[in-house]
C-alpha cells in the first residue's frame, strides 16, 4: 500500500477570464478549499476564539508563529504534548512560518551570515539567537503543521541594493536545501520554499525557476507585504503566478485587505495570511465590504443595527454597534466578538470568490465588489491595472 | 414573577424558585441560586454564546450600574429590555448598583445621593435619576437605589447617614415603580442598611414594613465594600447581624446578599437561609489566575482547594485543572496549555479559567439544593470546611 502524500492538490474550476482557480487542498490534518484566508494565531490560540468556535465556523487552516512558540512553551513542552494540534486542542490544518519574519520585526537585527540569522534579543540579558535553517525545521518539526515554512533570507522591497537583494535569492535556495535536508517528517509536513527577489522581475524569475527544481508540493511568494507601491506589488505577483507550475497550490504572504484578496486570486494566488483581521479586532474595528468600521467613534452610540445586516454571525445576530461602541477596547470579550466577526467576514469573502469561479461568473463578481468598496468608481489605478492584465475590466 | 419557598422560618436553610415570569413563563429557576455576574453586561471573559457551552439552562444575569453607565443615554432610545441590548434576550435580568468585584470606595457622599463607581469615576444618582435609567433598562429584576457603603468599622455617623438617605430611596423609588407602566412585571428587591448595628438595622426594617406593597425581595446591604477583601470575611462577625435582620423580615420574600464570598461562608449563609448569591467569587479567581478545585463529591479526585495556573509546575502538567470535572476545559485542555496561554498573556487563558470556574460554581449550588433536599448540608459543610482550612494551612 502506498503512502498517500501529504498534501494533495486538485483544480476543480477554472476562471475562463482571469488566472483564479477554485481548487482544493487535502492535507494530513485535513481539506481546505482554496482559495482560502488563513487568520493567525500567533501563540497558539486565535485571539480569545475557542477552536471549538473556529470549527463551528468552518475554518479548515490557520497560522501559528515558530519565533513565539519556540520560545514559549518551547519545543521540549511542544514535543511532550504531542504536537501544537493536540497542545490547543485544534483539528483543522495549521500552518507555521519560518520565524524569520518575526525576528526581523521583533528583535535587533545583528547580522545575517551564511549560517544563519544572528540576533540580539531584546530582553535584559541581551542574549545572542541564532536562528539557522535548520534550526527553524527543528521547531516547526515539533510543532507539527501540515505545512511548514523554509527559512528565507528576506529583504526589504524598499531596499535598493540589487547585489544585496541577489545574494538573498540565491542564499534563500541554498537555505532552502538546508531545510529539506534537516526534515524530520517528510511525510506528515510539507516544506513550502519562499519566492524572493524584492521587485526584480530577474531575480524574482530566478528565485521561482530554482525552486520550482526542488522536489516540493507548492509555493510561498514572499516579500511582497511591506513597503512597496502597489503599482510594483501586483506586477510581482502577476509575473510570480506566471513562473510558478500551475498544478501546485501558490501561497501569497501577509496580504489580508480585501481588495488586494480579491486582486490577487484574479492573479491565480491560492492562499493568503495577514493579522489584519484579528489585529484590528483588538482596536474596535469591524470590517464589511464597504470599509471598516472603528466603533469606538461617537457616531455609533445610538446606531442600534447591527454591524452587517447580511452577515451570519453571532456577533450580528446579537449585537447592535451602539453596544459594540461601549464595550470595544474596554471590555476582552469585544475583542472575542469583534475577531469572530472579522473572521466571518474573511472567510464569506473567500467563499463568495470561490463560488463565483465555480458558476463562471467571477469577473462580474469582482466587479460588483469593487463597486461595493469604490461606490463613485474612482477604482485606484493599480486595482485598475492588476485586473485588466488577467482580462477583467472594470467600467 | 414568583418567589415561592418553604420552609417558612426565619431562619434555616430553604428551597424556593422563582416562576410565572411574565415574559418568559417556562422558566424555573431554583434556589438557593447563584446570579451570573456581568460587567459591561458580560459575564467576564465568556461571551453568551460561550457560556451556552457552560450551562443550557435559564440564568439571571447581576447586571451592576456601575459598569453601565457608558450604555444610560443608549437606553434612552433603545426599544427592548436590558437583556435583548446586551445580547442575551433569553436572560432574566437583575439591575444592581455596585460591582461586587471592585471595592467600592468610601466617602464621597452626597446627601440624598449615592456615588456609582463607575470605570470613568464616580457619578452621582437620586432616586429619581436613578429611576430614569432603571425605567429605560427595564430589569426583570431591580434593587432599589441605597447607601450601603458600610462595613464592621464604619461610625455610627455614618450608619446614620445610610439609614437615613435610603430611607428617602425607599420611599422615592416605591412611589416611582408604582406609577410605572414599564415596570410593572418588574420583581422588586429592598436594600436593607444599617451597619453592623442592629438597633440602626431594626430602625430601618420597621420602617419599610409599613409599606411593603410591591416589594419581592430583600437585599442584606452594607456588609462589606465589595472587592476581593470579601471573600475572606469570617463569618462568626457577620452572623449576628445578618440572624437580627433575618429574624425581622418576613419569611416569604425573596433573601439577597452580594460579594464574593468564600464558598464555607455560601454555606454559612445558606443555612441561614439566604436564597440568591452572585458569581463574583468565580471572576476574582480568574483574575488571579486560580482554578477552584475543592471537592463537592467525596468522589470527587482532588487534594487542592485551588490551584494557581500560573504556578510554573504546571508548565508540562498535561492533566485538566480537575480529574472528572466535565466542564469544556477539563475534556478538551491541559494546565499545561492553560499555563501557557496565562504565561504570554492570551486572551483564551482567562477564557478556559473562568469557563471551569463557573461551571464549578453552578456545580456547587446544585449540590447545596440536593443537600438541603436530602437533610444533608451539614456534611457538606463539614467537608468544604476541612479543605479549606487544609487549603490555608497550605498557603
Amino acid at each position: 500500500m502506498t503512502t498517500k502524500s501529504p498534501l494533495v492538490f486538485s483544480i476543480l474550476t477554472e476562471c475562463g477570464t482571469s488566472k483564479a482557480r477554485v481548487s482544493r487542498m487535502i492535507l494530513p490534518h485535513g481539506p481546505v478549499d482554496l482559495p482560502v484566508f488563513m487568520p493567525v494565531g500567533t501563540q497558539g490560540t486565535l485571539k480569545g476564539m475557542l477552536p471549538e468556535q473556529l470549527e463551528e465556523l468552518g475554518l479548515q487552516i490557520m497560522l501559528a508563529n515558530t519565533y513565539h512558540l519556540g520560545t514559549k512553551p518551547g519545543t521540549e513542552i511542544l514535543q511532550k504534548a504531542g504536537g501544537l494540534h493536540k497542545f490547543m486542542n485544534w483539528n483543522g490544518c495549521l500552518l507555521t512560518d519560518s520565524g524569520g519574519f518575526q525576528m526581523v520585526s521583533l528583535l535587533k537585527l545583528a547580522e545575517i551570515t551564511e549560517d544563519g540569522v544572528r540576533f540580539q534579543s531584546l530582553n535584559d540579558q541581551k542574549a545572542e539567537v541564532m536562528l539557522t535553517p535548520e534550526h527553524s525545521i527543528e521547531i516547526q518539526n515539533a510543532i507539527g503543521a501540515d505545512i511548514i515554512m523554509q527559512l528565507d533570507d528576506v529583504v526589504k522591497t524598499t531596499n535598493p541594493d540589487k547585489e544585496r537583494i541577489e545574494e538573498s535569492v540565491y542564499r534563500t535556495t541554498r537555505w532552502l536545501d538546508r531545510c529539506l535536508k534537516a526534515h524530520q517528517n517528510p511525510d506528515t509536513q510539507n516544506i513550502f520554499p519562499i519566492v524572493q527577489g524584492t521587485l526584480y522581475e530577474d531575480l524574482r524569475e530566478k528565485s521561482a525557476k530554482d525552486h520550482i527544481e526542488r522536489d516540493v508540493r507548492g509555493f510561498a511568494i514572499g516579500g511582497l507585504s511591506g513597503g512597496e507601491s502597489k503599482d510594483d506589488f501586483w506586477k510581482m505577483v502577476h509575473l510570480s503566478t506566471n513562473i510558478l507550475p500551475k498544478n501546485k497550490p501558490r501561497y501569497l504572504m501577509g496580504v489580508g485587505f480585501a481588495e488586494d484578496l480579491v486582486v490577487c486570486c484574479a492573479l491565480g494566488v491560492d492562499m493568503f495570511d495577514c493579522v489584519f483581521p484579528t489585529r484590528t479586532a483588538r482596536f474596535g474595528c469591524a470590517l464589511t465590504r464597504k470599509g471598516q468600521l472603528n466603533l469606538k467613534k461617537e457616531q455609533f452610540k445610538k446606531d442600534f443595527r447591527p454591524i452587517d445586516e447580511n452577515c451570519p454571525c453571532n456577533t450580528c445576530k446579537n449585537y447592535t454597534r451602539a453596544y459594540l461602541s461601549g464595550i470595544v477596547t474596554v471590555l476582552p470579550v469585544a475583542c472575542h466578538l469583534l475577531t469572530e466577526h472579522n473572521i466571518v467576514f474573511q472567510m464569506n469573502l473567500m467563499k463568495d470568490i470561490r463560488q463565483s469561479i465555480t458558476k463562471g461568473k467571477f469577473p462580474d463578481f469582482v466587479r460588483d465588489f469593487m463597486l461595493q468598496v469604490y461606490p463613485t468608481k474612482n477604482y485606484p489605478s493599480w486595482i485598475i491595472d492588476s485586473l485588466s492584465a488577467v482580462n477583467i475590466k472594470l467600467k | 414573577m414568583k418567589f415561592y419557598v418553604e420552609p417558612l422560618s426565619k431562619c434555616t436553610q430553604r428551597l424556593g424558585s422563582l416562576s410565572e415570569i411574565e415574559s418568559k413563563p417556562t422558566v424555573n429557576i431554583k434556589t438557593p441560586a447563584v446570579m451570573l455576574h456581568t460587567q459591561g453586561g458580560q459575564i467576564p471573559h465568556i461571551t453568551h454564546e460561550v457560556f451556552k457551552l457552560v450551562s443550557r439552562k435559564s440564568q439571571i444575569l447581576q447586571i451592576p450600574l456601575a459598569g453601565m453607565h457608558t450604555f444610560k443615554e443608549a437606553m434612552q432610545y433603545y426599544e427592548g429590555t436590558i437583556s435583548s441590548f446586551i445580547g442575551s434576550k433569553d436572560s432574566l435580568s437583575c439591575l444592581t448598583l455596585q460591582d461586587p468585584c471592585n471595592i467600592t470606595k468610601q466617602g464621597h457622599h452626597s446627601t440624598l445621593k449615592v456615588p456609582i463607581w463607575t470605570k470613568n469615576g464616580k457619578v452621582y444618582y437620586d432616586a429619581k435619576s436613578y429611576m430614569d435609567v432603571v425605567e429605560s433598562f427595564k430589569p426583570d429584576i431591580y434593587f432599589l437605589l441605597s447607601d450601603g457603603d458600610t462595613n464592621i468599622s464604619s461610625s455610627e455617623k455614618r450608619i446614620a447617614k445610610s439609614v437615613s438617605n435610603t430611607m428617602n430611596f425607599y420611599k422615592e423609588c416605591l412611589d416611582r415603580h408604582r406609577k410605572s407602566d414599564a415596570l410593572k412585571h418588574s420583581f422588586v428587591i429592598a436594600p436593607i442598611v444599617g451597619g453592623y448595628k442592629q438597633i440602626s438595622r431594626e430602625r430601618y426594617i420597621s420602617f419599610i414594613l409599613e409599606d411593603m406593597k410591591n416589594v419581592d425581595g430583600f437585599l442584606i446591604d452594607g456588609l462589606h465594600n465589595n472587592g476581593p477583601e470579601a471573600e475572606f470575611l469570617e463569618f462568626n462577625e457577620i452572623e449576628p447581624i445578618v440572624r437580627c435582620i433575618l429574624n425581622k423580615i418576613p419569611t416569604e420574600k425573596l433573601r439577597v446578599v452580594q460579594g464574593c464570598w468564600n464558598p464555607v461562608n455560601i454555606i454559612n449563609l445558606v443555612e441561614l437561609g439566604i436564597d440568591l448569591f452572585d458569581t463574583s467569587y468565580c471572576h476574582i479567581l480568574t483574575e488571579r489566575s486560580a482554578a477552584m478545585t475543592f471537592a463537592i463529591e467525596i468522589t470527587d479526585q482532588t487534594n487542592t482547594y485551588e490551584i494557581n495556573l500560573r504556578d510554573s509546575k504546571y508548565v508540562d502538567d498535561f492533566q485538566p485543572i480537575l480529574i472528572g470535572c466535565e466542564c469544556l476545559s477539563c475534556t478538551k485542555y491541559s494546565r499545561a496549555y492553560i499555563h501557557h496561554l496565562l504565561s504570554v498573556h492570551e486572551l483564551l487563558g482567562p477564557i478556559l479559567v473562568m469557563i471551569h470556574n463557573v461551571y464549578h460554581y453552578l456545580r456547587f449550588f446544585e449540590k447545596i439544593r440536593s443537600c438541603i433536599q436530602n437533610n444533608t448540608l451539614q456534611t457538606l459543610q463539614l467537608s468544604i470546611t476541612e479543605q479549606f482550612r487544609n487549603h490555608q494551612k497550605t498557603k
